[in-house]
């Protein structure tokens, strides 16, 4: 199985990434609009970081080890944290490039570097090196065990955006977590494109440790290869398909396979 | 990986600057610690919350993710929503019945300023917070010639209808957390 060209697999993501922010954004509003419970709490109940929908009890990964390691394995956490953990072990760390809200302001991050290039403002790009997640997310869980209380839920963008849009959505302002948000917006913005993703996110390193045997891959075919390097220039995460160097940091986003204009590179199984 | 177990091993020195004080958790709530370890921050308690009477603190600090209830301004209505939402743990599923709402909720334990209560201080007739009272006289009873409340802190669920609902010229009762002292 390919997917070659990739329109419209583009489109299929921004779908999943719409109702994904949507779920973030949208049902916090929907909540306290709909106060007097004509919002049907027995639909769906919170995000997509712990989401309950249609009776289905969904929760991120991290969260579930965070509060495991704490001492708070429960059968019911474990059972709530598969159904994405399977995904990433076949999709690798797709959660990035599909489901997390912060990406939609990584996308004005990006718009407002290119900006910047335009009008000649220089912007820096740091490369932090990217084993460094791995050591954020050590840290997370060590600090999480250390100091009693969920360190994920203070640090992690997916987390801080749904609680920054819920207090939001019911009249408390958005409250120290976006100033978080923020940081990472500005760092990604000003110092390191992608940065936060690339080097530090705590979810981002679980899901690239969990997805690192996925067999869904990028596949380059280099006969039809001009060595044109926009796929390299697209990638968010400093992958680099046209010289065939992927790596567990892949999100799955399918943008260089789109971006690709003689079709050399396609999304697939195992190299055939 | 050795990024990972450096990363952990730091993280396993991090100490808590101080003892956080006690906060009145919403209902359900594991005893304070274990309750901070399993609580994801993830607000579903307070999505579900019919009186929002679930808060979150505004700030960023180690605090920041964990709900605590703001009972002066909206009490709880024992409704139990929000332990049923919980995805963690972190509020035990309590059945919306009335003797088990009685019998395990325990938010915190009333206390009451007797010199501020209009009864006691001869001020008033008042009485609110026994009508309100979900629990009845396990939790609050009428007493002597002014029909003064008297609090019975082992019955209470410290759903706080009461100290919604003494008057502002008294503002005699405070639940606060079991744990001790806020």
């Amino acid at each position: 199985m390919a997917l070659r060209g990739g329109r419209g697999y583009q489109w299929i993501r921004r779908t999943v990434l719409g109702l994904s922010v949507l779920s973030v954004v949208g049902t916090p509003f929907l909540a306290a609009r709909f106060s007097d419970r004509t919002w049907p709490a027995g639909v769906f109940v919170g995000a997509t970081g712990a989401a309950r929908a249609l009776g289905v009890e969904l929760l991120d990964p991290l969260m579930a080890l965070g509060v495991a390691l704490s001492g708070g394995a429960r059968p019911a956490l474990l059972a709530a944290a598969l159904p994405v953990l399977l995904l990433v072990v076949v999709l690798g760390r797709f959660f990035c490039g599909w489901l997390c809200p912060y990406l939609p302001l990584l996308a004005v991050s990006n718009a407002v570097r290119w900006a910047f290039g335009r009008l000649g403002v220089p912007t820096l790009d740091l490369r932090l090196p990217a084993w460094l997640r791995f050591f954020v997310l050590g840290a997370v869980l060590g600090g999480s065990a250390a100091l009693g209380t969920q360190l994920a839920a203070l640090v992690y963008p997916p987390a801080l955006i749904a609680r920054s849009a819920w207090r939001l959505a019911f009249g408390f302002g958005v409250g120290g977590g976006a100033t978080v948000v923020a940081a990472v917006w500005l760092f990604d913005t000003t110092i390191s494109r992608a940065g936060f993703c690339r080097s530090l996110c705590p979810g981002g390193a679980l899901f690239s440790l969990v997805g690192a045997r996925s067999p869904v891959r990028v596949h380059r075919v280099a006969a039809a290869c001009t060595d044109c390097t926009v796929c390299d220039v697209v990638c968010n995460l400093g992958q680099r398909p046209m010289t065939d160097r992927l790596d567990d940091g892949c999100e799955r986003c399918g943008r260089c396979v789109a971006a690709c204009p003689t079709g050399a590179l396609s999304f697939g199984g195992r190299r055939p | 990986m050795l990024a990972l177990g450096a990363g952990a091993l730091g993280g396993l020195f991090l100490r808590r600057p101080r003892a956080s004080a006690a906060e009145l958790r919403p209902p359900g709530a594991l005893p304070p610690g274990a309750f901070e370890r399993a609580c994801i921050g993830c607000f579903r308690c307070a999505e579900v919350c019919p009186t929002r009477a679930i808060r979150f603190p505004a700030g960023a600090g180690l605090d920041a993710a964990h709900p605590f209830l703001e009972l002066r301004e909206s009490a709880c209505v024992l409704c139990m929503e929000c332990t049923e939402v919980c995805p963690t743990g972190a509020l035990a599923r309590i059945a919306p019945r009335p003797e088990t709402v009685a019998a395990e909720v325990r938010i915190g334990t009333p206390v009451l300023d007797r010199r501020a209560c209009l009864p006691w201080s001869g001020r008033g007739v008042c009485r609110l917070c026994a009508y309100v009272c979900p629990i009845g006289s396990p939790a609050v009873e009428l007493v002597g010639p002014q029909l003064a409340p008297l609090f019975h802190a082992e019955g209470c669920v410290g759903c706080g209808l009461c100290e919604e609902a003494c008057p502002d010229e008294a503002r005699a009762i405070r639940i606060v957390p079991a744990g001790g002292p806020r």
